[in-house]
């Protein structure tokens, strides 16, 4: 900008010159005050005030002329600005909102999002970002991907071929236990253990390849019109023994006329069994545990409480996530694979019902499953 | 007392088979994969009453095997044994004709009922 350096340079010159001006017209007055050569004195005065105003008519024509001058080409300056911006920015748009679209969609899931990538150099560039980034997205979710199916074949597998073992455990343990007349009682109880522990061990492989199958969207379940009532008298028959054997109550109470629910039946009944086993392992010995099968609006409902000690308020809350267990000296007594009520849900959600659990700790606790009645339409009562 | 055929790729689960069937008073014979099974079977005599095959199993499974079988005609009452706790697919469940399905591990009085029910 070079009219502006001669502009500022113009405006200092004459600063300058006025500045001496006024300095010679001090010194004149001063003399002319102390009576010195008061002739001349005058004449100074006279010659700097004119030479003054010669300087300001000076100033303010330069003045101006630069001014037009700087003035003229800011504002050439600015229209061209104006009208390559107006080009850049009407060039850039099409791009641009290209970008944004695809973004979208990206975000939203769609990893086959793409732009065309063409027009200025800029939004080229930035489309090709965007094109490389979406591929590499792409390429990382097909690797997770195919990790997940490698980690469900790895637990599907592993879980089977861990089976045939096990069958030869269980089973050899099971051919001695049928000469117990001929084993002494130290080493009956030796089989008793490893017969222990082989079930338990089925039990872990049964629910994690029930997890396995849940993540891969494979638990699958075959529901025909139930009665939940008798769903619950299974249940308890079942776990009958267990309860007994800790000397601890369990009541079943039945709501006349309920409506039949639409359940696969082994599924549903390995969650009650599942339930009432969490009671009867967490509870004390002599405490009481009740089912409740009832109607609640659309749904039938399965209570299962007990009066133990309840559970605290932050185990509570992750209860039903996977190997989420009470304090660990409990749960190493108990020895349950924190994996039931994981499933439980699980299979529940998969009847379209919930399940929860309300406990206050020395207040007992309740797991409530709910699943939809079928319509009164087609209801058939239960006799 | 039931003529049984059994197939298994394990031994040790073979041997376990033969010792409780033979001890409930079956005949057992028994097939290390589904080749054996379909050599052991005389497809004219109605050799054995009941067949036992594992699903899987190197080189034929029980399930090809079985179908192998069933195309030549052979009418016999199969139970699968498999490791997972379900029951193979449906299509073959209706076309194999399967009689039922025996996880790993094995509930020996609940085997003994199924070959009770369907030798009868």
């Amino acid at each position: 900008m070079i009219g502006v350096a001669r502009f500022l340079q113009q405006r200092q010159d004459f600063e300058n010159a006025t500045t001496r001006s006024y300095q010679s017209e001090i010194e004149a007055r001063n003399r002319l005050a102390r009576g010195e050569r008061p002739a001349a004195a005058r004449a100074t005065i006279a010659s700097q005030q004119s030479r003054r105003q010669a300087l300001r008519n000076e100033i303010s024509s330069e003045t101006r002329d630069t001014a037009l001058l700087v003035g003229a080409g800011l504002i050439a300056g600015l229209t061209g600005a104006a009208l390559l911006f107006t080009g850049l920015i009407s060039s850039m748009r099409r791009p641009l909102e290209d970008l944004v679209e695809a973004s979208g969609r990206l975000a939203g899931g769609d990893l086959d999002a793409r732009v065309d990538v063409g027009g200025l150099s800029e939004t080229a560039t930035l489309g090709s970002a965007f094109n490389e980034m979406a591929e590499e997205l792409q390429r990382r979710a097909g690797e997770r991907d195919q990790l997940e199916r490698m980690k469900d074949e790895f637990v599907l597998t592993a879980s089977h071929e861990l089976r045939s073992p096990l069958t030869s455990v269980q089973g050899f343990a099971e051919l001695l236990l049928l000469e117990r007349e001929r084993l002494d009682p130290k080493q009956a109880e030796t089989v008793e253990v490893i017969l222990d522990n082989t079930r338990h061990l089925t039990r872990l492989l049964n629910d994690l390849l029930d997890l396995a199958r849940s993540d891969a969207g494979r638990l699958a379940i075959k529901p025909v019109p139930t009665d939940a009532a008798q769903l619950a008298e299974e249940a308890v028959r079942t776990m009958r023994a267990q309860f007994d054997a800790r000397a601890q109550r369990l009541e079943l109470e039945i709501e006349p006329g309920l409506p039949r629910i639409e359940a696969d039946r082994d599924r549903i009944r390995q969650v009650l069994v599942n339930l009432l086993t969490n009671a009867n392992e967490y509870c004390p010995e002599r405490a009481g545990i009740g089912v409740k099968v009832s109607r609640n609006g659309a749904d039938v409902e399965i209570d299962v409480s007990d009066d133990g000690p309840g559970i605290p308020e932050d185990q509570l809350a992750h209860i039903f996530e996977r190997f989420s267990r009470g304090d660990a000296g409990e749960t190493q007594r108990v020895g349950g694979t924190g994996l039931g009520l994981a499933i439980s849900k699980s299979l529940v959600e998969l009847h379209g019902g919930t399940i929860g659990a309300e406990s206050a700790p020395g207040e007992g606790s309740t797991f409530r499953i709910r699943l939809p009645a079928i319509a009164s339409a087609d209801r058939t009562e239960v006799s | 007392m039931a003529r049984v055929l059994v197939a298994d790729d394990s031994e040790t689960i073979l041997l376990l088979l033969r010792t409780r069937l033979e001890m409930e008073g079956h005949e057992v014979e028994t097939a290390a994969d589904g080749q054996e099974v379909v050599d052991a079977v005389d497809v004219a005599a109605a050799t054995h009453d009941i067949f036992l095959l594992d699903a899987m199993m190197p080189h034929k499974s029980g399930i090809d095997a079985l179908r192998e079988l069933r195309g030549a005609g052979v009418e016999t009452p199969t139970l699968i044994v498999s490791a997972h706790t379900d029951g193979g697919n449906g299509e073959d469940h209706e076309s194999l004709d399967i009689a039922g399905y025996v996880s790993k591990p094995i509930d020996f009085p609940q085997l003994f009922t199924l070959i009770d029910e369907l030798t009868r």
